[in-house]
């Protein structure tokens, strides 16, 4: 089987609102995919070259442009930012918040059946078009529309707040520990995120006090037990993930580059309360969830020993609290050992979220996926700046689409 | 470099915009507990849940102690580090730093809100060994979204002290710290109030093209800044505008020396009471309905009143907005430079005069050239001149463009030699360059 490289890539600044910058779709792609081209070290002569060959491919993830910017077919963009890419063959992928995810599952299966060499993977979302209840609205469609969303205000947090009930009642956890924990996991989010100079939040304040007192007038709650601080924010955000084939790598000379090395993808019962029921057999509570990080660990060969470093998808405090045991980082119901520990702080022995995650980085739900390919990427790839974890070989991300639902797991390596 | 530890800060004047504001900063990235100190504690009082507001932050109150004069000597006493943010006017700034002096702890910093007077005539208040560990610290409104903080050493600071300040600044405090020179209205006022009271000088100028509006429509968010400059000039409030350039005027005297000139209709407004949005009208006034209704209107210059803000049609504006839509920046750039309309050619010299005054002015006020970038950039969110270069660079020579498009200054000033090293900017210019509704 071809192995499959990750050659660069590159992100919007996630602090941008571009309605306000009066700018649209065609500019955030535009802006991304010549960053994004050009530090991977491809040109669009190079596209072109490849195209004459029918080597080349694009992928591009997004959730809901039909509803934010009223616009579909959105595989077909790539031709109006460079004309390059007229006959590439490219289209949309979508599975809610993992959308960008089934877009790079899409493009390594490509190059691992060895029908492209190079294949461009483009996660953009722009939120901003529309005020947040507006927004919340959408994004319910990430759900069970008709018995989840309609007529819900904010049903996300709503849905993440009954996972953290759940928690509390299946693993007998002290309620007020259990949400000091919540707030440790948010307050390390936004720190990490103050290194991180693309991330939505890095100038805001928040610390542990701050995200410890909850239903406040600065911090009110949002969904059920979720305050503001434990919800990710959305919004604009594009980024680009350039895989490429050993062959072409080794014709680079860029054989060095990092390797995708397993993935997992399962997809869960949609609706939250079947979740739930299924769950009774399980020691987890989001056995799908856990499933596809061990599928992704035999598929890599690797163990959560090998893992240096971890992004999840905290689009709330409780999705990166389940997110702990399904990594293996801790025994199901023990997760509060590697929060309160420090395990998986950015100084700690597992780090979690170095770049600050959905919560301090933003959450432009088409692009938080190939985010995450793109900060284990620059983790073990040593181009990560100031949040940089010291010899990182390994990195494993979990990206999810609606309430843990579709659940994608990739493990990003060294090929030393 | 000995790291800075702040756990006790007093504010003096915390009722003020500025005041309140950075108290809010202390309190919560600094995480210090802070004094807050103003006249009527009632009013302190009063001023608190503002400061709660400025951060977002609600956790931040039990930081937040009022205070008034009488407990003043106290607070001091108390202090790793006191900041005063009293009324712009020396001399009371001085008899502040007295009472400061009196009280102030053996290691405590003392420093000054002051936005451009004499960092060394306030200093001469404190002892020889006070003097050392005394400074200017420039925040920008609202700091928690504009992160500049301009320090300014007096001549008798010690340099590990600033340095250890400094760190404390940018770490702690996550602000832009740049060091400037004691020079008036420091760096980011200098470039950024030369710019707007060029535009208002402009705008009389143009007073029977539409004046104030047409001005700033012609200097719109497509010409790399999200408000337009005598909107900005409204937004700040006129008096501090003039207070700023008047002192420009009179202490400075370089090339641009005549465009710091107040143009008379601003005095006249300022006299009238009209200071801008604070007072509910200046240089723009919105009315507003009983059933909701908003109404913009701008001042006519011709007429001596409010009338309706008028939607000027540019046809190179129009092109430039719809690039910039696109994010196709250089044929932006390329309609800018190419257009040979009387308000294309008005925008593109007052771009060119921005890159070349922020160049003198780096020489002139900062220790490095690039430090115009990061003043410009985190104190008034325009486009920084060293980004704005590497931009127009796109599409042309921008040396070139500079002496055949700003003759009249390049007389003044050596712009060979400004020009000669232009260093490579650290900021992408694209977020700047906003297409206009």
């Amino acid at each position: 089987m071809n192995m499959v490289h990750i050659l660069g890539g590159a992100q919007t600044d996630f602090e941008r609102n571009w309605t306000k910058e009066g700018k649209g779709m065609i500019a955030i792609l535009s802006e991304v995919v010549s960053d994004g081209l050009a530090n991977a070290g491809i040109s669009f002569d190079d596209i072109c070259a490849l195209n004459r060959e029918n080597r080349v491919a694009a992928f591009v993830g997004n959730f809901i442009a039909e509803k934010y910017v009223e616009q579909g077919h959105l595989g077909a963009f790539l031709t109006e930012i460079d004309p390059s890419f007229y006959g590439v063959p490219s289209a949309r992928y979508e599975a809610a918040c993992a959308s960008s995810s089934v877009a790079i599952d899409a493009a390594q299966t490509k190059i691992m059946a060895g029908e492209y060499d190079l294949a461009i993977v483009v996660g953009w979302e722009l939120m901003k078009t529309v005020d947040s209840k507006t927004g919340g609205d959408f994004l319910g469609r990430a759900a069970y529309y008709e018995k989840e969303g309609k007529d819900v205000a904010f049903p996300f947090p709503k849905l993440f707040a009954r996972l953290a009930d759940e928690m509390i009642l299946k693993y007998r956890l002290d309620e007020k520990r259990f949400m000091d924990d919540l707030a440790l996991i948010s307050s390390i989010n936004y720190q990490n995120a103050k290194r991180n100079p693309l991330a939505q939040t890095r100038k805001w304040f928040m610390s542990l006090d701050q995200a410890s007192t909850r239903g406040t007038e600065t911090n009110p709650y949002i969904g059920g037990r979720l305050a503001s601080s434990d919800c990710s924010q959305v919004t604009d955000g594009a980024v680009v993930v350039v895989l490429a084939s050993k062959e072409f790598a080794r014709r680079r000379g860029l054989v060095h580059k990092p390797v995708i090395k397993g993935y997992g993808h399962r997809t869960a019962p949609l609706l939250f309360d079947k979740k739930i029921l299924e769950n009774r057999e399980s020691r987890y509570v989001l056995p799908w969830t856990r499933q596809t990080a061990v599928d992704a660990y035999h598929r890599s060969g690797l163990t959560v020993d090998d893992i240096d470093v971890f992004e999840t998808h905290d689009c709330f405090t409780s999705s990166e609290y389940a997110a702990i045991s399904a990594f293996g980082l801790t025994e199901p119901g023990k997760e509060f050992e590697a929060i309160e520990s420090g395990m998986i702080s950015f100084e700690g022995r597992k780090p979690v979220n170095p770049s600050g995650g959905l919560i301090g980085c933003g959450h432009p739900v088409g692009a938080s996926g190939a985010r995450m390919l793109l900060d284990c990427y620059k983790q073990v790839a040593g181009e990560a700046g100031d949040y940089q974890v010291p010899d990182a070989r390994n990195a494993m991300m979990l990206n999810i689409g609606g309430s843990a639902t579709t659940n994608y797991v990739f493990v990003v390596g060294s090929t030393k | 470099m000995a790291s800075l530890t702040v756990k006790t800060v007093t504010v003096i004047g915390a009722t003020g915009t500025m005041g309140a504001n950075v108290a809010g900063i202390f309190a919560s990235f600094g995480n210090a507990k802070v004094f807050c100190v103003g006249r009527d504690i009632r009013k302190v009082e009063k001023t608190i849940p503002r400061i709660v507001k400025s951060v977002r932050a609600d956790s931040i109150r039990k930081n937040l102690q009022p205070a008034d004069w009488s407990m003043l000597d106290d607070c001091i006493r108390q202090s790793d580090l006191v900041f005063e943010s009293v009324a712009e006017d020396l001399e009371v700034k001085r008899t502040i730093a007295r009472i400061v002096s009196e009280n102030l702890a053996e290691d405590a910093i003392s420093c000054t809100g002051s936005s451009g007077l004499s960092i060394d005539e306030i200093s001469e208040c404190y002892s020889d060994e006070q003097r050392k560990r005394y400074c200017g610290v420039h925040m920008f409104n609202p700091p928690y979204s504009m992160t500049l903080c301009e320090l300014i050493p007096s001549s008798y600071a010690d340099p590990s002290v600033m340095d250890s300040l400094a760190a404390y600044l940018a770490e702690k405090l996550l602000r832009t710290v740049v060091m400037v020179k004691d020079s008036p209205a420091f760096l980011a006022n200098r470039i950024g109030f030369q710019f707007i009271n060029e535009a208002m000088q402009y705008a009389e100028r143009f007073k029977d093209s539409g004046g104030i509006d047409y001005i700033d429509a012609i200097l719109g968010p497509f010409s790399g800044r999200a408000m337009a400059p005598l909107a900005t000039a409204d937004f700040v409030g006129l008096d501090i505008h003039k207070a700023i350039v008047d002192n420009l005027y009179s202490k400075t005297s370089d090339y641009e020396h005549e465009t710091f000139r107040l143009p008379e209709f601003v005095s006249s407004l300022i006299k009238a009471g009209r200071l801008g949005r604070k007072s509910g009208e200046g240089l723009y006034k919105t009315f507003t309905y009983d059933n909701g209704l908003k109404r913009q209107a701008v001042y006519d210059l011709s007429l001596g009143t409010y009338v309706d803000k008028r939607k000027y049609v540019f046809p190179f504006a129009l092109e430039m907005n719809d690039f910039i839509h696109e994010g196709d920046y250089a044929k932006a750039f390329g309609v800018l430079v190419e257009n040979r309309s009387r308000e294309a050619e008005i925008c593109l010299s007052f771009l060119l005069e921005y890159i070349v005054y922020s160049l003198y002015c780096a020489q002139e006020v900062a220790y490095t050239p690039d430090a115009c970038d990061a003043v410009m950039s985190a104190g008034f969110n325009w486009c920084p001149p060293l980004a704005l270069y590497k931009a127009l660079g796109q599409v042309c020579d921008v040396g070139r463009l500079v002496r055949e498009r700003i003759p009249e200054i390049c007389m003044n000033v050596d712009v060979d030699d400004l020009l000669r090293n232009v260093p490579e900017s650290k900021y992408d210019y694209r977020p700047y360059f906003k297409a206009g509704k």
